[in-house]
């Protein structure tokens, strides 16, 4: 019987830096008998009232549909082998359209939920000239062995604001590749707020254009890995318009064998006079056996820039932990409160809006932490 | 891997099939391109030992074997066509460039500097000597008296082959990339170093002290070892440009600090502007050892190179200083590497780059904590400068921290000029092209400061020239 692969072009080479710390192979989903995509559940959306009256279209993509001519723009196929896979054969998507001047309060909130065969969902995200909106994708489920391929394509219009939160609960044993670009506008703001908390291995591309003057971006970024945990982060601003500003905060606490990959571009093209960009990464290690990996980047284009980033991996310092253990505290909680410390000043930064969510998420994930076996 | 039988036999008939009995003859007829035949007869023509033999016909396997980098900057490395390059011309015998074939541009560098009229000839290839005799002669015998060798690497082989052999390839095994396993199948030149235990050399050790000196050969390898508790400055190379026809020049340099022992390793790079130099540079630290190595690229069109420090004892510590000056053409991918492989090692790195015109720096590094390096420390600074609008600096540093309680900072900035510092220089009634040449020299003067005197003079001068003409 013929074997239907759906990775079809070679995987990516371990030259490069972007895959040096995870071996793409693992994120190769297994062939299967018959042709055709995988069959997988549609996302579901939880859209508040407030957004229905502001004429916020929601619609699942359908191939057999007429397909929005922006699906693969931000995202093309050529991007990497895993968004040619996700172009060619996405079995969950759905595309958000925000009408120009939509104002919200309450977020959107999209969930995938992995399952037994592989989940390849496609987000699609349309925000209209100046409008406000928040968005929460969520992925969720899975059990050991599920495989998930996720591409989220967001287009921000002009003096448009959009914050988006990554979030990354799956259960144990769960791997997959999440890809996120969202190209913004003139005076366009975007904040993305990425969470990794579950799963066994993530390997995450997230990244902001900023392609029209005046520009804003964040991202924000905190993972939290334990046992064998693997999360292999990438994030990029490309500064294409004079006058963006752009900002990266990201942030890894890891426990027990977890590992942490991270790597941050910059990239100022030879166009983008007068632009600011900054980047953080902090690592916290909380474990003897846990091992982290950052590689900021910075390509400086233009002269007329400022520009800098800095990143830092330290150790859990003894005196705090004794400190709070000399409080009553106990060893795990004593661990527990410093991670929360370090995650802090990036939850902090998450839009208010989303911060609560955030925030929950992130303390169930801190509730499991246990102090270092030494 | 070479088949040695095969390898041995191609030994046997040499005199009747290349019959050469003046070397000099064959010298100047070696053909371009490279096989096992050329680098047999680099191994005949130097009279070296059977296992100097082996090593450069395995490590021309090597070369042949393994793939260019994939990284950096491939359309530059691309470009490199290994079939147009000779390998082998002795320095002293290959000279039949004449002083009129010298570029203007680098005959008016030297008048700028002040280079003496004889240096002038050597640094542009035109003569192998510098006449430096009196004062070599009289360091050589005040270094022998403390047991110091300090020589040229093809002697060193001959002189010394016990420390030689033993320390060979230790550190930079030809496996390590292409252009080690290059410089391994064909070196030429470079310097032999043993300090031995306690001893102290209070002056640099320069390479261009050394008559017959074959120092800027085009695949040098330099080897210096320091022993337990004992210390040396070497300086590779000069600030003033040095002018080579060969495009390809790939050095391997090896440092050993055994137990206490401080190596610091000079060098400031100036090749003329046709040159791709990819250099593969490391040390080895033991316990409580210092190595620190001070690296400034001016010249070439493509410099590849990253300074390495393993530092394998505890308590080592490890140091890179360095600047890049890319003008317009040039690429300077420099950066540095800290091997943290025992408890308690620090290192520092401090980078500066400043991109003119079309000239683009990049700083590649890497700092890498070992599971067992328990308690060490490492900071890591960049700072570039971009001068124009169509200059370009990237930062590329990787940091791989496999233990609990490593402290790891890195810190990298990219600006241009500062608008405030060229008003307020401009506001005290300096000129324009003076105030950025102040600003600059500013950026730089962490890395000037190191240099001894005379280099620092030059190095200023030099940034003095190149800064010439960047405004309006």
């Amino acid at each position: 019987m013929a074997e239907h692969a759906l990775v079809t072009g070679p995987l990516p080479d371990r030259v490069n830096h972007l895959w040096r710390y995870t071996d793409p192979a693992l994120l190769v989903p297994p062939s299967t008998e018959s042709a055709g995509t995988p069959i997988a559940a549609p996302p579901s959306v939880e859209l508040p009232q407030e957004a229905i009256r502001a004429g916020v279209r929601v619609d699942l993509l359908d191939r057999a549909g007429i397909l929005p001519p922006e699906l693969g723009m931000a995202v093309p196929a050529d991007h990497g082998v895993f968004e040619a896979l996700n172009l060619a054969s996405w079995n969950s998507g759905v595309v958000v359209r925000v009408p120009p001047g939509a104002t919200l309060a309450e977020p959107l909130i999209v969930t995938f939920e992995a399952g037994a065969a592989p989940l390849i969902g496609r987000l699609l995200v349309l925000v209209g000239d100046g409008a406000e909106v928040a968005l929460v994708e969520e992925h969720e489920g899975g059990s050991t062995g599920s495989m998930v391929f996720g591409v989220a394509e967001l287009r921000v219009g002009a003096g448009a604001h959009l914050r988006h939160v990554l979030l990354q609960r799956w259960s144990a044993g769960v791997r997959g590749h999440l890809t996120q670009r969202a190209v913004i506008g003139r005076d366009a703001t975007a904040v993305t707020v990425v969470g990794s908390l579950g799963g066994k291995l993530l390997k995450a591309d997230v990244g902001t254009v900023l392609d029209g003057e005046g520009a804003h971006s964040e991202i924000i970024g905190m993972s939290l890995g334990e046992k064998k945990q693997h999360v292999d982060l990438h994030t990029e601003h490309r500064h294409r318009a004079p006058r963006t500003t752009s900002d990266m905060d990201i942030r890894a606490a890891l426990t027990s064998k977890a590992h942490s990959a991270y790597t941050g571009l910059i990239r100022i093209e030879e166009d983008a006079s007068a632009c600011e960009a900054f980047q953080k990464d902090r690592n916290l290690l909380l474990s003897p056996r846990a091992k982290a990996e950052t590689i900021p980047e910075l390509e400086i284009l233009n002269n007329d820039v400022s520009c800098s980033h800095g990143a830092t991996a330290s150790p859990v310092d003894p005196e705090q932990l004794f400190y709070l253990q000399s409080r009553g505290l106990a060893p795990d909680e004593a661990v527990r409160t410093i991670a929360r410390g370090f995650l802090e000043p990036v939850i902090a930064r998450v839009p208010a809006s989303l911060r609560d969510r955030v925030a929950a998420s992130v303390e169930r994930r801190v509730l499991r932490l246990k102090g270092a076996n030494r | 891997m070479a088949d040695h039988a095969a390898l041995a036999e191609l030994n046997q008939d040499y005199a009747s099939r290349y019959g050469f009995h003046d070397p000099e003859e064959y010298l100047v007829k070696a053909p371009k391109g490279l096989d096992h035949e050329i680098v047999q007869m680099i191994s005949r023509y130097k009279d070296e030992p059977e296992w100097m033999r082996r090593f450069r016909h395995e490590a021309l396997d090597t070369f042949h074997a393994k793939p260019m980098p994939a990284w950096g900057n491939t359309a530059m490395l691309g470009a490199i066509d290994f079939d147009d390059i000779h390998y082998y011309l002795k320095p002293t015998d290959g000279q039949e460039r004449s002083w009129d074939d010298v570029p203007d541009n680098i005959k008016q560098t030297f008048d700028r500097l002040g280079v003496p009229e004889a240096e002038k000839k050597f640094l542009a290839g035109v003569t192998a000597q510098y006449e430096s005799e009196v004062v070599y002669h009289s360091i050589q015998e005040d270094l022998e008296k403390k047991g110091v060798i300090f020589t040229d690497m093809d002697s060193g082989l001959r002189e010394h082959p016990d420390i030689v052999r033993r320390y060979w390839a230790t550190v930079i095994p030809p496996t390590d990339n292409k252009f080690a396993a290059l410089n391994s199948a064909v070196w030429s030149g470079g310097s032999f170093i043993y300090v031995p235990p306690g001893v102290h050399v209070e002056i640099p050790l320069q390479a261009y002290f050394r008559i017959n000196a074959e120092n800027m050969g085009q695949f040098e390898r330099t080897l210096i070892v320091v022993d337990e508790g004992a210390s040396v400055h070497y300086i590779e190379g000069c600030t003033a440009p040095v002018y080579s026809s060969n495009s390809l020049h790939s050095a391997v340099v090896e440092l050993v600090a055994l137990k206490g022992g401080r190596i610091r390793y000079t060098t400031i790079q100036n090749w003329s502007t046709n040159v791709y130099n990819l250099v593969t540079k490391r040390a080895l630290a033991h316990e409580d050892a210092v190595v620190e190595w001070v690296d400034g690229n001016l010249g070439s069109r493509f410099t590849m190179k990253f300074p390495c420090v393993y530092l394998v004892g505890e308590r080592a510590h490890g140091e890179v200083l360095s600047i890049a000056f890319a003008g317009d053409g040039q690429h300077q991918d420099a950066g540095a590497k800290m091997i943290h492989a025992a408890p308690n090692t620090t290192s520092r790195i401090i980078s500066k780059s400043i991109s003119r015109g079309e000239g683009r720096s990049s700083y590649r590094g890497l700092v890498k904590m070992h599971r067992g390096a328990r308690g060490s420390k490492t900071s890591v600074e960049c700072d570039a400068l971009l001068l124009d609008e169509t200059s370009r600096s990237d930062t590329y540093p990787t940091m791989e921290i496999a233990v609990e309680d490593a402290r790891v900072e890195h810190e990298a900035r990219v600006s241009k000029l500062a608008d405030e510092q060229l008003f307020y220089l401009q506001s005290r009634g300096i000129d324009p092209e003076q105030a950025r040449l102040m600003v600059v020299n500013g950026f730089i003067e962490p890395f000037v400061r190191e240099l001894p005197m005379e280099y620092a003079v030059e190095l200023n001068r030099l940034i003095e020239l190149e800064m010439e003409g960047s405004v309006g």
